[in-house]
């Protein structure tokens, strides 16, 4: 806050007044250290580079390879199904969890603080830790800890990780334990922010709780959520360490999704022109989910 | 009233079933970091070990290294993080209350830079702030760490900045003021949860940052905790996840106890601008 | 809050880590006044080891070492446990010229390091008999067409077949012989045999030992795939096929695709649940430490199983270490750690298996039987294909016997994709 211009003038009216002044020192640390990589990263991507050699020449070779690769509608599918089932759980459990702590705490009920501290918990954990206890977890073997459980219900057992589809669903699961966490902070900063009088009324209307959440807190909420949605959706895309961790990407290429699929090209392959291809190719992916989320919310404008 | 009692019971029912999904995790590891050597290798044959020991906790905390790893981690997430929303604060501040050309436009771009995975820019990264000189550098990692949690702080303020009452700021400006001193007296003060909020996340991200300081800071003394946990992931002849699970657990704390002291700051806050309706 | 501030204040308050007289110190070795200095970069696992006898034996070496060079201090890099990237790391920055002056390379690597020119020869040091008494592929991975001795490969390690004498009272020798046993075990309540088929590099370097079994070749002399090509992918095939069957049959539990780590059959082996497994030498050592005296004398080691009992070969890996200075005193010093810190006693502390026959005579540690059969298991010792492919090829094995064991391809077009995507990966490199 040291660069924030003083406009001794009269004072604003609201609405008008020159945005550069706000603006700069938000741009100008983004385009000190990001311009030049990004714009590197886009260079790269028409070069020949290789982590061990700079790049020799350019052309649309790297681009070619990695749009003709068999492997890469497969990695796009698995990134869909990932990104997508991540998304809806993980905004479905944040939702969840805080609309049921802001319940607890307006209803004075012990043990709400603990609990969110303990979804906060797990979202500091290192990601190195949640590979080693989840596999523990997930383990198929006659004592794996999940399957036990289950056999004690007399349920499963459960190809949790060896089994391709599920090893999906598992994949989902750790990273639900990992990342609902945000998802609750934003929810429960926003349902706090709404005015208890409305609750306040429709109580004196005699609402039901469903009544009140479908009418009052989700359309109140709305806009959160759909901003929500993008920050998720880019941070899902993104993940590829707690999978690294729990299955590597298997098995065969299972839960290989895209950020993992350019890991493994830049430091497999060592492919730092393919690697930059895909890297594009994830910033407009996650760029093209942000766009149509705005697009959706932009249309029906809120009301204050 | 009856209702309002069954609503607890189902409160407490749900919070069950997550609180047993999110706590079996932490069990497991605190499973491990109060294991033997030998006893790790029984992995999920065994969870409440035979012989239970502190020693690796003990070995951790007697390693003075492991302390400056923690500081190293601390500094390096909190100065991000300040980073991040002091840079946010007027670009939010921006795009609540000013109406100009190309805002969406703006807005949209400051968003997209949190697409930017680390992992694409990594290599480019690295050579760049090498031609800088800021490698081996706090600076350099908090630099990026301020660029990383900027956007989602911008988001976040705005939609804060957005809550505040217009109305309060035209009055102060009747009165003579700046849009700075509007924004410090009476915009801040009312938007102080979100700020913390935006602090907090951009933090929080930073403490489990792995690749970052991973490429940027090459001398061990300089790592944080997230990328040091990487020298108790394994030995060649001896177990060592014993070791490592106590050094999560640890790695942990502080920052669940910047979480518990916070989120009162966050909730009283939050109160506090309950008037403003 | 206050207890943060409490711990980052008590952090930074705290002295540059290590006393005065201590010569080993967490980023030094030697007195920080000596005139000359060598910057080593190395793995967490010994000197810094968090298994404390480790650390004290290192530096009990690493003391001695100094001692007899007081003109010399040794600063220490840590590189953490992540080693696909801490090697790439280490690549670019000795290319860029910011290296340290001698590091340790993973075996795996070596050959990235060599193609690139950035090892440095530490000829002086090690004498013609020193480097004839190594293994084979030891001796051909370290040394360069010239001769000279670019690195040291200080340590090795094989895969072998580990199996419960109680339910498998004889080794078996063949493909055939394992999977009987296997299936036998099976009728006896335990999981037959258990071996790495999850995605990480374990999984194919321990398949592969059944391909170079065979006599296949991954890649040729000019570091080129065709390992799916001419009678190599026959071979290859029967290979797979071999896994696939073993996991069809029942003899091997379709969660094999799911391990991932070799501390998996230590688990299984503790808990009784397995009867055989193929995994490293090092974990003789674990299960001893592990297993409850009478449970521990029933496991043995064996070589790994062939197609037929003459055909046999395993999977060696370790690591080096090797200069990456244009210094020559720094270049010997580098090899002298080698030489008298890791090679020998520092191998003997940790139970590593050393390179050369002469160092198993010299240690008691090497008198247990498993070494005997670990040194004649090393006799058909095969190495990672110095080839910069390498890793790729890997990785795509790794996906094919995924896919094929979890029944979601079929070999052969299993074989093909594979193919295909190195054969891609090879033209743009």
């Amino acid at each position: 806050m040291t660069i924030i211009n003083r406009t001794t003038d009269r004072g604003p009216a609201p609405g008008d007044g020159h945005p550069l002044p706000w603006l700069v020192p938000a741009i100008a640390i983004l385009a000190a250290f990001y311009a030049v990589p990004v714009l590197d990263v886009l260079r790269l991507a028409f070069s020949d580079a290789s982590l061990l050699a700079p790049a020799s020449r350019y052309s649309t070779d790297a681009i070619g390879g990695v749009l003709a690769d068999p492997a890469l509608p497969v990695v796009l599918g698995t990134t869909l199904v990932f990104t997508l089932a991540n998304v809806a759980a993980l905004q479905l459990a944040g939702l969840c969890i805080a609309l049921v702590i802001a319940r607890g705490e307006r209803r004075g009920l012990r043990g709400m603080a603990a609990f969110r501290t303990l979804v906060l918990a797990a979202w500091v954990v290192p990601g190195i830790a949640n590979g080693l206890v989840w596999q523990m977890l997930f383990d198929e073997a006659p004592y794996g800890t999940l399957n036990s459980l289950l056999g004690y219900v007399g349920l499963g057992p459960v190809a949790w990780l060896s089994d391709p589809q599920m090893a999906m669903a598992s994949a989902v699961i750790a990273n639900l334990w990992q990342g609902t966490a945000f998802s609750m902070i934003v929810f429960y900063a926003a349902r706090r922010a709404i005015d208890p009088t409305l609750y306040e009324v429709a109580e004196l209307d005699a609402a039901t709780p469903w009544q009140m959440f479908r009418y009052i807190t989700l359309p109140l909420m709305r806009r959160l959520i759909a901003v929500n949605t993008v920050l998720v959706t880019v941070q899902t895309l993104n993940t590829f360490d707690s999978i690294l961790a729990l299955t590597g990407g298997g098995p065969g290429r299972a839960t290989e999704v895209l950020a993992l699929f350019t890991f493994n090209t830049v430091f497999y392959n060592l492919d730092l022109a393919g690697g930059s291809v895909l890297a594009v190719l994830l910033f407009a992916i996650g760029m093209g989910c942000a766009l149509l989320v705005h697009y959706v919310i932009g249309r029906e404008r809120p009301a204050a | 009233m009856t209702v309002a009692r069954w609503g607890d019971v189902a409160t407490y029912a749900v919070l069950a079933v997550l609180g047993a999904f999110f706590a079996l995790p932490f069990l497991w590891l605190i499973s491990l970091a109060v294991r033997t050597p030998a006893e790790v290798y029984l992995g999920a044959s065994r969870f409440i070990p035979q012989a239970p020991t502190l020693d690796n906790f003990r070995l951790i905390l007697s390693d003075p290294a492991f302390l400056i790893y923690l500081w190293n981690g601390l500094k390096l997430s909190a100065s991000g993080g300040l980073v991040a929303v002091a840079l946010a604060i007027p670009a939010a501040y921006a795009a609540s209350r000013l109406n100009f050309r190309g805002k969406q436009a703006i807005l949209v771009g400051i968003l997209a830079v949190q697409m930017i995975s680390p992992l694409v820019i990594l290599l480019p990264l690295y050579r760049w702030m090498v031609a800088l000189g800021l490698l081996n550098s706090d600076l350099a990692v908090i630099a990026v760490y301020g660029a990383l949690g900027m956007p989602l702080a911008v988001w976040l303020l705005k939609v804060t900045f957005d809550g505040v009452p217009i109305e309060l700021e035209e009055a102060a400006a009747i009165d003579g003021a700046s849009r700075f001193t509007t924004l410090w007296r009476i915009t801040l003060p009312l938007a102080r949860p979100g700020i913390a909020s935006a602090f907090i996340l951009a933090m929080v991200m930073n403490w489990s940052q792995f690749l970052i300081p991973f490429i940027l800071l090459e001398r061990d003394g300089d790592w944080p905790i997230s990328v040091a946990i990487f020298n108790f992931a394994g030995a060649t002849n001896a177990s060592t996840t014993q070791v490592l699970a106590a050094a999560c657990i640890i790695a942990v704390l502080p920052a669940v106890m910047v979480f518990v002291a916070l989120q009162r700051m966050i909730v009283s806050a939050l109160m506090a601008g309950a008037v403003k309706g | 809050m206050k207890k943060t501030l409490f711990l980052a204040a008590a952090a930074s308050a705290l002295p540059v880590m290590g006393t005065a007289q201590d010569l080993v110190m967490r980023t030094r070795v030697g007195l920080a006044d000596a005139p000359n200095t060598l910057t080593f970069r190395l793995t967490a696992y010994d000197l810094y080891s968090s298994d404390p006898a480790t650390k004290a034996a290192f530096e009990a070496l690493f003391t001695d070492f100094i001692t007899a060079r007081p003109d010399w201090k040794i600063e220490t890099q840590l590189q953490t446990g992540n080693i696909g990237q801490e090697q790439a790391r280490l690549l670019q920055q000795t290319q860029a010229g910011r290296g340290p002056d001698c590091a340790m390379i993973d075996s795996s690597q070596l050959a990235l390091f060599k193609d690139n020119g950035v090892l440095k020869p530490m000829n002086d040091v090690f004498s013609d008999a020193e480097v004839a008494d190594l293994f084979p592929f030891v001796r051909d991975a370290v040394t360069d067409a010239d001769g000279n001795v670019l690195a040291w490969w200080w340590f090795t390690d094989l895969r072998v077949l580990y199996r419960d004498t109680s339910v498998v009272p004889d080794a078996p020798q063949t493909w055939e012989d394992l999977k009987s046993a296997a299936l036998s075990a099976v009728e006896q309540g335990r999981e037959g045999i258990l071996f790495n088929g999850g995605r990480w590099e374990g999984t194919a370097f321990d398949w592969l030992a059944n391909v170079w079994a065979q006599d296949a070749t991954l890649v040729d002399d000019n570091g080129a795939p065709v390992f799916a090509s001419g009678e190599n992918r026959e071979k290859v095939l029967t290979a797979i096929a071999y896994y696939q069957d073993l996991v069809d049959s029942g003899a091997a539990p379709a969660r094999v695709t799911s391990i991932t780590d070799y501390d998996s059959f230590n688990a299984a082996a503790a808990a009784g649940s397995a009867a055989m497994f193929i995994g490293g030498n090092w974990q003789y050592g674990q299960l001893r430490n592990t297993l409850p005296p009478k449970t521990f004398a029933n496991w043995a080691v064996s070589e790994i199983p062939g197609p037929t009992a003459d055909q046999r070969a395993t999977g060696t890996g370790g690591w080096t270490i090797a200069a990456l200075t244009d210094d020559p005193a720094k270049a010997s010093l580098c090899g002298e750690i080698a030489k008298e810190i890791y090679a020998g006693p520092g191998n003997a502390a940790q139970g590593l298996l050393p390179t050369s026959a002469a160092i198993y005579d010299q240690y008691d540690t090497y008198d247990g039987p498993e070494y005997d059969l670990f040194s004649a298991a090393l006799q058909n010792g095969v190495a990672r294909p110095g080839a910069a492919i390498y890793p790729e090829l890997s990785n795509q094995i790794q996906i094919m016997l995924g896919d094929v064991l979890s029944g979601t391809a079929t070999p052969e077009a299993a074989l093909d994709t594979a193919d295909a995507a190195v054969q891609a990966a090879f033209d743009r490199q």
